[in-house]
């Protein structure tokens, strides 16, 4: 309501300022746009307010509730608490230490994913390659495989026993609990890789091809131009898909959920997501949704901080 | 443009939180038994479940009920996500009619007030005589007027082994838990195993503490108590954690391949389990046919009988259902009936709960997987000697989550069972006071 008022004294006000040039015509294009403007925006707002808003809204209702019963199988009313939920969250320390784990796996797997990603992208691009679309296809391929399969694929690669490398598993056991989150970090990369490299790619197809040329008559050989012109003019690319990559690791969910009967090493609460996951289906849906609005909050400024710091970085 | 975008967003919260407001005023407790008057014209029923080959079964009611048609839905076992299901279900207001629960889930579901109370139905509060004891005592709850479920099968303990190896390396079958040990070590002897210690299925652990006369809840009617940590429960903690320091038990995480694989060739020799683990082995180890057999289960002290419990499902009648008649009747049909229970003793290997059951043609004959022994005789044996006093908790998914987390680090050799015994305390304490569930702390 106060939003739409807010638009059309906007309007109003746009229209005033231009009225004194040519009144009657401009004001009924403007109402035609305006039309236009909501058919278009409709289906995206109505899907964006129920399938986006509506459900953070409710999360964010049911984390100030709190249970109340009478007896030890007293039905249970919800009232409201306050914040009380949130007190348990910032005291659960599995929740932190399962924010550290992926803070860490991030750390150390985003780059490496990135990396491999846009030298497979440089690689695709540069002259010297043979038999680009085969490779692009190769590389993108692992992203076609859906999540879970790829973990449970993985999962029997590192068994000890039935994997077709049981050489080398019998002996380094993937499972256990020093490497588990890098067998993890594996798969994550294995799958996400081609995926990085296409949205790369694409932005190096962009590029004017002058610019190329203008490099090599000031006697740039390739590894030159990839360095001093290609990866300056795709940053923007690479901070998007290194934002995605942030998203993605604090959201880890199908992969441990799915080592976790694999491995003795991962536990229910062994990612921010999977706690979420098992407090929910104890359950105890307020606490769930607490966890999930300090997630979100917390992967919000995490990668708002990182725009920024890159943005400012671009600036100097 | 930011400004705008956060006042819709607030609007919007706004109206959801009334909304919500409006919907969730209308919970009433639940200790007198619900309403239960049969529908009238043609009634479809939804029944979701886990037992394989419950379409056959439920396929010879609807032949026999065309008024009552059921139809049904299957899923993963209870705590591997269809208990989860039933919890966002009966929170959204479209659960099923019928829903498969284990006995140790039934508290869970009480509470969180998703179970329709059957009492009232046609001939439910009769067939109490029908199940074996301790079954009626896991749906009724100790009260004489209420029946949320109907009880389904059982899961009677018992030891089933590899008569071929035991015999070819001249072993003794041990009979108490001293010999299981001593067994162990000249098992280990050969390059097996005796057994595999279930890390993350806390199940069987509970069947031991079951066996050894452990409880692990009470409750008072005002207070829960929560002792996973009592003495019986400490000496079995204490039992396995020593086969697993000596590396004398495998560790394999239950329910994989890498599991299945090591019954199947052989390097696991033996399997504390259920009536019902007949079938896992069966279908999980198929090279191996034959050469199985089934014992009582290891006693603490020589001469005891004692059996322990791991499973068995009832049928429960959500909240919300709007036929629970003809659902009670469906239910007791599926669970007291001699062609309902042999076809699901045939397809899924159920140990009924009803005392009828026991004395099907299907439970004496012999199987040939264990060598044609008659295999269910050894779990009737086992099955009058489970004790009635178990008692599971409120909050039992959770129960399992933390013991499960603390027993693979206590395999990993990070920890022992008996501190994960001490962090399940801790947690589900704290977890059943998180719903303001009265507990003893």
């Amino acid at each position: 309501m106060s939003a739409s008022a807010a638009l059309s004294t906007d309007a109003q006000g746009s229209a005033a300022r231009t009225s004194r040039l040519r009144k009657p015509r401009v004001q009924k294009v403007r109402v035609a746009h305006k039309g236009a403007i909501l058919a278009f925006v409709l289906p995206f707002g109505v899907l964006f307010g129920l399938f986006y808003l509506v459900p953070i809204g409710y999360a964010i209702y049911e984390s100030l509730l709190v249970i109340k019963r009478e007896g030890t199988f007293g039905a249970a009313t919800e009232v409201f608490g306050g914040f009380t939920q949130y007190v348990l969250v910032f005291q659960n320390g599995p929740f932190w230490q399962s924010i550290g784990r992926v803070l860490m796996f991030g750390v150390v797997q985003v780059p490496i994913m990135l990396g491999l990603a846009l030298l497979f992208a440089l690689l695709l691009d540069s002259p010297l390659l043979r038999g680009k679309r085969f490779f692009r296809l190769a590389f993108f391929v692992p992203y076609a495989v859906p999540g879970v399969i790829a973990a449970i694929m993985w999962g029997y690669l590192y068994s000890p026993n039935l994997s077709p490398f049981s050489a080398v598993t019998e002996n380094i056991n993937f499972l256990s609990a020093d490497l588990v989150l890098w067998a993890i970090a594996n798969v994550v990369t294995w799958v996400y890789v081609g995926y990085n490299m296409l949205i790369i790619y694409s932005a190096l197809l962009a590029i004017p091809t002058e610019l190329y040329e203008a490099a090599r008559l000031d006697g740039a050989g390739q590894l030159r131009i990839a360095w001093s012109v290609k990866i300056p003019l795709i940053m923007p690319a690479i901070v998007l898909t290194a934002i995605f990559s942030i998203i993605g690791t604090l959201q880890l969910l199908a992969e441990p959920q799915v080592f976790r009967s694999f491995s003795s090493a991962v536990t229910s609460t062994f990612t921010p997501n999977l706690t979420v996951y098992t407090t929910s289906s104890i359950p105890n849906v307020n606490l769930a949704a607490a966890f999930s609005v300090v997630l979100a909050v917390a992967t919000f400024i995490l990668s708002f901080t990182f725009l920024k710091f890159t943005q400012r970085k671009e600036a100097k | 443009m930011k400004k705008r975008a956060v006042a819709v967003a607030l609007l919007t919260a706004a109206t959801v939180a009334l909304t919500g407001c409006a919907t969730s005023g209308s919970t009433d407790g639940t200790t007198a038994a619900d309403a239960c008057a049969p529908s009238t014209g043609k009634v479809d029923l939804t029944f979701t479940t886990w037992i394989p080959g419950m379409e056959e079964t439920v396929a010879i009611w609807n032949k026999a009920n065309p008024d009552i048609q059921v139809k049904v839905q299957t899923g993963p076992n209870g705590n591997g996500g269809t208990y989860q299901n039933f919890f966002n279900q009966l929170k959204a207001g479209n659960a099923p009619d019928l829903g498969q629960i284990e006995y140790d889930a039934l508290p869970n579901f009480r509470v969180q007030d998703g179970l329709t109370n059957l009492a009232a139905c046609d001939g439910v509060l009769d067939a109490k005589s029908d199940f074996v004891d301790w079954t009626w005592g896991q749906v009724n709850f100790g009260e004489d007027k209420s029946v949320y479920a109907i009880p389904q099968d059982a899961g009677p303990m018992a030891m089933f082994y590899r008569a071929d190896l035991f015999k070819a390396n001249n072993i003794a079958i041990p009979t108490t838990w001293d010999e299981f040990a001593t067994a162990a070590e000249q098992v280990r002897a050969t390059g097996g195993y005796i057994t595999n210690f279930s890390q993350s299925d806390i199940n069987q652990f509970a069947g031991f503490v079951w066996q050894a006369g452990g409880t692990w809840f009470k409750n008072d009617g005002d207070k829960w108590t929560v002792d996973l940590t009592d003495p019986t429960t400490t000496k079995v903690a204490a039992y396995w954690q020593d086969l697993i320091d000596r590396d004398l038990v495998s560790t394999n995480p239950p329910w994989t391949d890498e599991w299945n694989n090591a019954y199947n060739t052989g390097s696991d020799w033996t399997w504390n389990s259920a009536a019902w683990g007949a079938n896992s082995i069966a279908s999980g180890a198929p090279d191996t046919a034959g050469q199985w057999a089934v014992a009582q289960s290891p006693q603490w002290n020589a001469g005891d009988k004692a059996s322990g419990n791991w499973g068995g499902s009832s049928t429960a009648v959500f909240k919300g259902s709007k036929h629970p008649y003809e659902a009670a009747k469906f239910a007791l049909w599926l669970n007291t009936s001699d062609e309902s229970l042999t076809m699901l003793n045939k397809t899924a290997n159920l140990y009924p709960a009803a005392k009828s059951g026991l004395e099907l043609p299907a439970l004496k004959a012999g199987v040939p997987f264990y060598g044609d022994q008659a295999i269910y005789d050894e779990f009737a044996i086992a099955s009058a000697q489970v004790s009635p006093d178990f008692i599971w908790g409120p909050t039992m998914t959770q129960t399992y989550n933390d013991v499960s987390d603390g027993f693979k680090a206590a395999v990993s050799g990070k920890g022992t069972l008996e501190e994960a015994l001490k962090v399940g305390q801790t947690n589900t304490i704290a977890a059943m006071s998180a719903q303001s569930i009265p507990v003893n702390k």
